[in-house]
């Protein structure tokens, strides 16, 4: 299932990246517009608001394959094991079902907007744009599936997202000052 | 209504426990809410809801801010600024540890994620401090308390947050941030100063005028450009939302073409890291709008408000419930997870008792930069001491009185009103 998990984060992280390139390059050129060429761009707000609601999703997912969705570990950290395994596998059901849940409905009030299209672009379709709900739902069960081995390990071990993120970003710093100080040393 | 609301405290509190991610409970408690009182329609409202949550415009200012950041952070800046401030103020009694606070201060202008900085900066500081006797615990606890001060001066994550949430003026946020900014910035250093004369800590280099020449054209352009984008925001040139898009461009200038320092792969990594720290923060963002639904079917913002108005209508006793209650939370969740819990309980309270809402942020920031120092949840003193190999115990011993001067700060600006406000009166009111 490694292989598969990989996959599909490598898939979320291009399709994520490629939405907040866009997010970003539609920023600037509205400020470019506006005083260089004097000019607005009226789908500016509404199609900047649309691609965070698509980054928000997207990166969700994204988030829950790295189970790095804030939460409070060092209560269940200091169960026994007998405890522990239970509960886990009751606050993955909790998930699953909130996720189920709001992508069904999600999917279900997509026909309500027949026809409905945005307001500064009307030739985007609003059912379009809102699918982002269920796909998203989708998406995030998905991704919760797919890291269970690793939030198993976790679980058993006890080791807790928040130590393993702050053991990450200094062993990066840390890496990236040796690289420096190696280049120093050449130079 | 009053057993509702209970077991709906009771039922996040219980989910949160056994480590259910907090989007995924809080937006647990409201579907079922919105379920058993309205059946389907209920969950399609929280559908709809769960999308316009997360359009909110304000906010995209925040994955612009993270990106900006997580660019700053692999291009070499945190090396030039620690250059810079050491040669400004490094010649000092204990010179280094303010160096640490001026460092830290300067570098949240720029990013956005607390862990992230905490471990650029503490990397290089942290082990100078103990080469040159400082002790670990007193250099952990410098680098986490003058880091979580940082939060309250702009650009902040929290801020933007907040504003969007309270739909308050996220620049007046910004700068009703700068004055209790310095306040407490300049008071870590005067402890820094009376910790160095205590126990005798060293001195770095005599201050010489062509090495800070030096630093500061090395630092220079890290230094101009918050300058530039935090002037085009205040001076409503650009939105703050705008104003991030800049910092990323800027970030990309600096990186590639001034220091040459970023790559395509460190690029692809922050986009990368962006995104998720985004989606982490939004995504509790677009459940708490759908918990934001229940709450306003049950009225329960409006009780809480009714309840603590028949107690006292004083506004400065109202302050120092919200002081107490914000503390609490601070230390056992997340700033961003306790900002979207808080703010949608306490909005009508606020606006009640006629407490503006920037100062209201000012505080509520204040309040979480305390919390992030106080374990169990403080994952900035965690970072600080785990980059200083120390405890987080007996750190928190010697981060005592930097806990005391954020306390302090908090205090003047719950109780003084014009600490935060005079800027924000002068400039915009």
């Amino acid at each position: 299932m490694g292989w598969l998990a990989y996959i599909f984060g490598k898939a979320l992280e291009l399709v994520a990246v490629a939405l907040l390139l866009a997010l970003a390059g539609i920023v600037v050129a509205a400020v470019v517009f506006r005083y260089v060429l004097n000019d607005s761009l009226p789908w500016y707000d509404e199609v900047a608001s649309v691609l965070l609601a698509w980054i928000t999703y997207f990166g969700a997912a994204l988030a829950a394959l790295r189970r790095a969705h804030l939460g409070f570990g060092a209560l269940m950290a200091r169960l026994p094991l007998s405890w522990r395994a239970p509960l886990f596998g009751l606050a993955e059901m909790v998930t699953y079902a909130v996720f189920i849940a709001l992508g069904w409905a999600g999917w279900r009030v997509l026909a309500v907007m027949e026809g409905m299209s945005l307001e500064s672009l009307p030739a985007i379709s609003l059912q379009i744009v809102q699918a982002i709900v269920p796909v998203g739902c989708a998406l995030f069960v998905l991704a919760q599936l797919l890291s269970t081995p690793e939030a198993w390990r976790r679980m058993v071990t006890g080791s807790d997202a928040e130590t393993e993120e702050i053991e990450a970003e200094i062993a990066k710093v840390e890496a990236e000052l040796a690289k420096t100080a190696a280049r120093g040393d050449r130079g | 209504m009053l057993e509702t609301s209970l077991a709906l405290l009771l039922g996040l509190a219980l989910l949160i426990a056994i480590n259910v991610p907090i989007a995924v409970g809080i937006c647990a408690v409201a579907l079922a809410g919105l379920y058993v009182s309205r059946g389907d329609l209920g969950l399609f409202d929280a559908a709809l809801k769960a999308y316009d949550g997360a359009t909110s415009f304000p906010l995209i200012a925040i994955p612009l801010f993270v990106l900006a950041g997580a660019l700053m952070n692999t291009s070499g800046i945190s090396r030039r600024l620690i250059a810079f401030v050491s040669a400004l103020i490094g010649f000092v009694r204990g010179g280094l540890a303010m160096v640490n606070v001026g460092v830290s201060l300067f570098f949240a202008e720029i990013s956005g994620s607390a862990v992230a900085d905490v471990a650029a900066v503490g990397s290089v500081l942290i082990p100078g401090m103990k080469a040159r006797r400082y002790k670990a615990t007193f250099a952990a606890a410098v680098t986490s308390a003058s880091a979580s001060l940082a939060i309250i001066i702009p650009p902040s994550i929290p801020m933007i947050l907040y504003g969007a949430m309270a739909d308050t003026s996220v620049v007046q946020l910004f700068v009703a941030g700068i004055l209790p900014g310095l306040i407490g910035g300049f008071s870590m250093m005067a402890l820094c100063y009376w910790f160095a004369v205590r126990y005798d800590l060293p001195r770095e280099e005599a201050f010489s005028l062509p090495r800070l020449w030096a630093a500061t054209r090395q630092a220079g352009w890290a230094l101009l450009l918050p300058v530039i984008i935090l002037g085009g925001i205040f001076g409503g040139i650009v939105t703050a939302t705008e104003g991030a898009g800049l910092a990323v461009v800027a970030a990309l200038f600096i990186g590639f073409v001034v220091y040459r320092e970023l790559d395509f792969t460190h690029f692809y990594a922050a986009l990368v890291e962006g995104i998720v720290q985004t989606a982490v923060v939004m995504l509790l963002v677009a459940t708490s709008a759908v918990l934001g639904l229940y709450l306003t079917q049950l009225e329960l913002p409006q009780s809480f408000a009714r309840a603590i108005t028949d107690l006292t209508d004083n506004r400065y006793a109202v302050l120092a419930l919200l002081n107490a209650m914000l503390l609490i939370f601070g230390m056992v969740l997340h700033g961003a997870a306790a900002i979207i819990l808080v703010v949608p309980i306490v909005l009508p309270l606020i606006r009640e008792v006629g407490i503006d809402p920037v100062h209201f942020g000012i505080v509520l920031t204040l309040n979480l930069a305390i919390g992030q120092q106080t374990p169990p949840v403080a994952s900035v003193l965690a970072t600080a001491c785990s980059v200083a190999k120390t405890d987080i115990w007996e750190t928190t011993k010697v981060n005592l009185p930097f806990i005391g001067v954020l306390f302090a700060v908090l205090m003047l600006v719950t109780y003084v009103p014009l600490v935060p406000m005079a800027l924000v009166e002068y400039f915009y009111r």
